[in-house]
């Protein structure tokens, strides 16, 4: 560290600092009582738009009303409370579960509903590579207890305006799916649903979706069908232009994404722990202020291939959660991986540390 | 020769800790309007924090961006990677405050406005050239973080050391709250003032952006304390005005820092041998911050996320 020094001051500005401190604050002691006691504050300039008291996410706590168990291994929790923030089909919850832990659950209730949050939760043991989330939830919730929730957060929004929507669910994932499905078969949409699981013991909201429509629902249950033809079906029912959505077991996105046709977009959402920060395909950032472009691999994120470059560049927590790293993106899809940014923010931000492209390339005002 | 190197601040290398920001959050559902039962001059004294924070911990983090590239020392530069996100969480959490007081009938929005004005324009970038100018508006914010860091730091341990909080009841989430908060100041209390001499260091600075920053905190808090009392919904008559005679009778019961305590920590900060290493326990701070509710839950969550 270097050796502290004493510049030169700058007795004018000095002079004019302090000055201004002091006409802020050297009023007499009467006038402020005699203004407040109009109460009012007296005059300070306000900003027009305040930034503060409008925090982006806030912590609700929420009791559990009802603990119902809709299949085997599954279990639909209703959390009431009042005023809850609007959600979109493809949103996620963070439950905050009593022991502490956090996990990410995805709304499958209706939208319109704000003194409610629905989620259904499969028990995943120790074996399965669980994490004691859901064994939690099964075994220890009851109807009374509360638990924190944060968000709600989209990081798997339903796109309007596709001519055609196909959906691919594998268990569980059929949670973010079946608002998405409801959502366009109320807005009269075309759609097509593939929902696969275990057996149908296991996959719940089988008689819902028999209702939303038998003819355009799939269902492939294991046990019965073996494994679902993925290529089969996408050859049917995606066609120009047709939007996929996919939540399931890697091994079916991967199907998926094989098979896709060329003229669809591909959406996804992982069982991914959140702000899991390497893992994904390779893809070049531009940093247009710079003229440079720098290469993201697989296992690195946009922070450090952007700190090489630019080695001033701003962050701190590296798991999404700070804001730091924040920047503004010019060009190209972004997936976001934080827990931080609102919807309208993912607009045209992102979080370097953890958010990556969804295609080949973006372009970041750097 | 030797009495010359006295007067340099010299850091206690013992106290110093790798930062690193924690994903807390609170929930502000059952806690009262008077967190401190029966004592609403003390709880809006404290409540004040709510007011300045938000807008004043972002604006350290956006003068501390700009600060970034400029620091030449790898180890420096960790601390303020560390202390900008510490920042940033403290920010969003007092932040996060604001709503559920609002809900209780207590609006904050003419004092925020205010202050939002005071930090993001006033304190803010301005139109200054390139060169000289900006670089000298830059070194005097920083030169005021590093002032208004020691007074965060003598609030952290005061806290810290609160019992008085604690025996007449106060609210545990808010006393979490301000806990996390407080002992993440101590843990980073140095980084201000290193990145102040790292990148000038001069005395008159420190002396100017002092007095800048404790007049402006001193009418900033009496201000913001009068304001909540005078729009409290639930306050009538005399309970609605606060008084320097209220500020030393808490200080005198251990529910806020003392009159003389604070006067004491002047002559401190301006001694040119001060190091704010010197000052406060790093390992009380990282005992509080390995039991706080908060704080472990945003481990737990840090932990599950792997």
């Amino acid at each position: 560290m270097a050796p502290p020094r004493a510049l030169p001051s700058d007795t004018a500005r000095a002079a004019l600092l302090v000055t201004g401190a002091a006409l802020l604050a050297g009023r007499s002691r009467r006038a402020l009582r005699r203004r407040v006691a109009a109460s009012t504050l007296w005059p300070l300039p306000t900003l027009d738009e305040p930034v503060s008291g409008r925090p982006r996410s806030r912590t609700l706590r929420l009791r559990v009303a009802r603990h119902e168990r809709i299949a085997e291994g599954v279990v639909r929790l209703r959390l009431e409370g009042p005023d809850l923030p609007a959600w979109e089909p493809g949103a996620h919850l963070d439950l905050v579960l009593p022991s502490g832990l956090v996990r990410q659950y995805s709304l499958c209730g209706d939208p319109a509903d704000t003194s409610s949050y629905t989620v259904a939760i499969r028990r995943i043991g120790a074996d399965a590579g669980g994490r004691g989330g859901s064994r939690e939830v099964h075994d220890v919730l009851r109807p009374g207890h509360e638990v924190e929730v944060r968000g709600p957060r989209n990081r798997f929004p339903l796109t309007a305006g596709a001519p055609a929507y196909v959906f691919v669910a594998g268990g569980i994932g059929i949670t973010p799916i079946l608002p998405m499905v409801r959502a366009v078969e109320a807005r009269g949409g075309t759609w097509r649903l593939l929902y696969c699981g275990r057996d149908r013991a296991s996959m719940p909201f089988l008689d819902e979706l028999e209702e939303l429509g038998a003819e355009r629902v799939a269902v492939v249950a294991g046990d019965e069908a073996g494994r679902p033809d993925v290529a089969g079906f996408l050859s049917g029912a995606a066609g120009e232009s047709t939007a996929v959505y996919v939540c399931g077991p890697e091994g079916l996105m991967d199907a998926v994404a094989e098979a896709l046709p060329g003229a669809c977009t591909l959406h996804l959402e992982r069982f991914a722990p959140r702000a899991a920060s390497g893992g994904g395909h390779a893809f070049e950032v531009e940093l247009r202020r710079s003229g440079r472009t720098v290469a993201v691999g697989p296992d690195t994120t946009v922070l450090a291939a952007v700190r090489a470059a630019l080695p001033g560049t701003a962050y701190s927590c590296e798991q999404g959660f700070c804001g730091t790293c924040q920047q503004r993106v010019l060009e190209g899809e972004i997936e976001h991986r934080d827990d931080l940014l609102t919807d309208a923010e993912r607009g045209g931000t992102m979080l370097m540390c953890v958010s990556r492209a969804r295609g080949e390339r973006i372009v970041l005002d750097l | 020769m030797s009495h010359k190197q006295a007067r340099f601040p010299r850091p206690v290398a013992s106290e110093h800790i790798p930062l690193k920001a924690r994903d807390v959050s609170f929930s502000w559902a059952d806690t009262p309007l008077h967190w401190l039962p029966g004592d609403p001059f003390t709880t809006h004294t404290i409540n004040v924090l709510h007011l300045l924070l938000p807008a004043g911990e972002r604006w350290f983090v956006h003068v501390y961006k700009q600060a970034l590239p400029l620091v030449r020392d790898e180890r420096l530069r960790a601390d303020v990677i560390g202390f900008i996100g510490q920042e940033a969480m403290h920010s969003q959490a007092h932040d996060a405050v604001l709503p559920h007081l609002r809900e209780q009938g207590l609006d904050p929005t003419p004092y925020t406005a205010q202050v939002d004005w005071l930090f993001e324009k006033l304190l803010g970038d301005r139109t200054l050239p390139p060169g000289r100018a900006r670089r000298w508006w830059l070194l005097e914010r920083v030169a005021l973080i590093a002032a208004i860091e020691h007074y965060t730091a003598f609030l952290g341990d005061w806290v810290l050391n609160a019992q008085e909080l604690d025996r007449r009841g106060a609210d545990p989430t808010m006393l979490d709250l301000l806990r996390w908060h407080g002992a993440e100041e101590v843990e980073h209390r140095s980084v201000a003032f290193d990145l102040f001499l790292h990148l000038d260091g001069g005395y008159p600075r420190r002396v100017r952006t002092w007095a800048t920053a404790f007049t402006a905190l001193v009418f900033l808090w009496q201000r913001g304390t009068r304001f909540f009392l005078e729009h409290d919904p639930t306050l009538t008559g005399t309970a609605r005005r606060a008084t320097f005679g209220d500020f030393r009778r808490s200080g005198r019961a251990g529910t806020l820092p003392t009159t003389g305590a604070m006067l004491r920590s002047i002559p401190r900060y301006l001694s040119p041998s001060y190091h704010p290493s010197r000052e406060g326990s790093t390992a009380q701070a990282v005992a509080y911050l390995a039991s706080s509710p908060a704080a472990t839950a945003a481990e737990a969550r840090a932990n599950g996320a792997v």
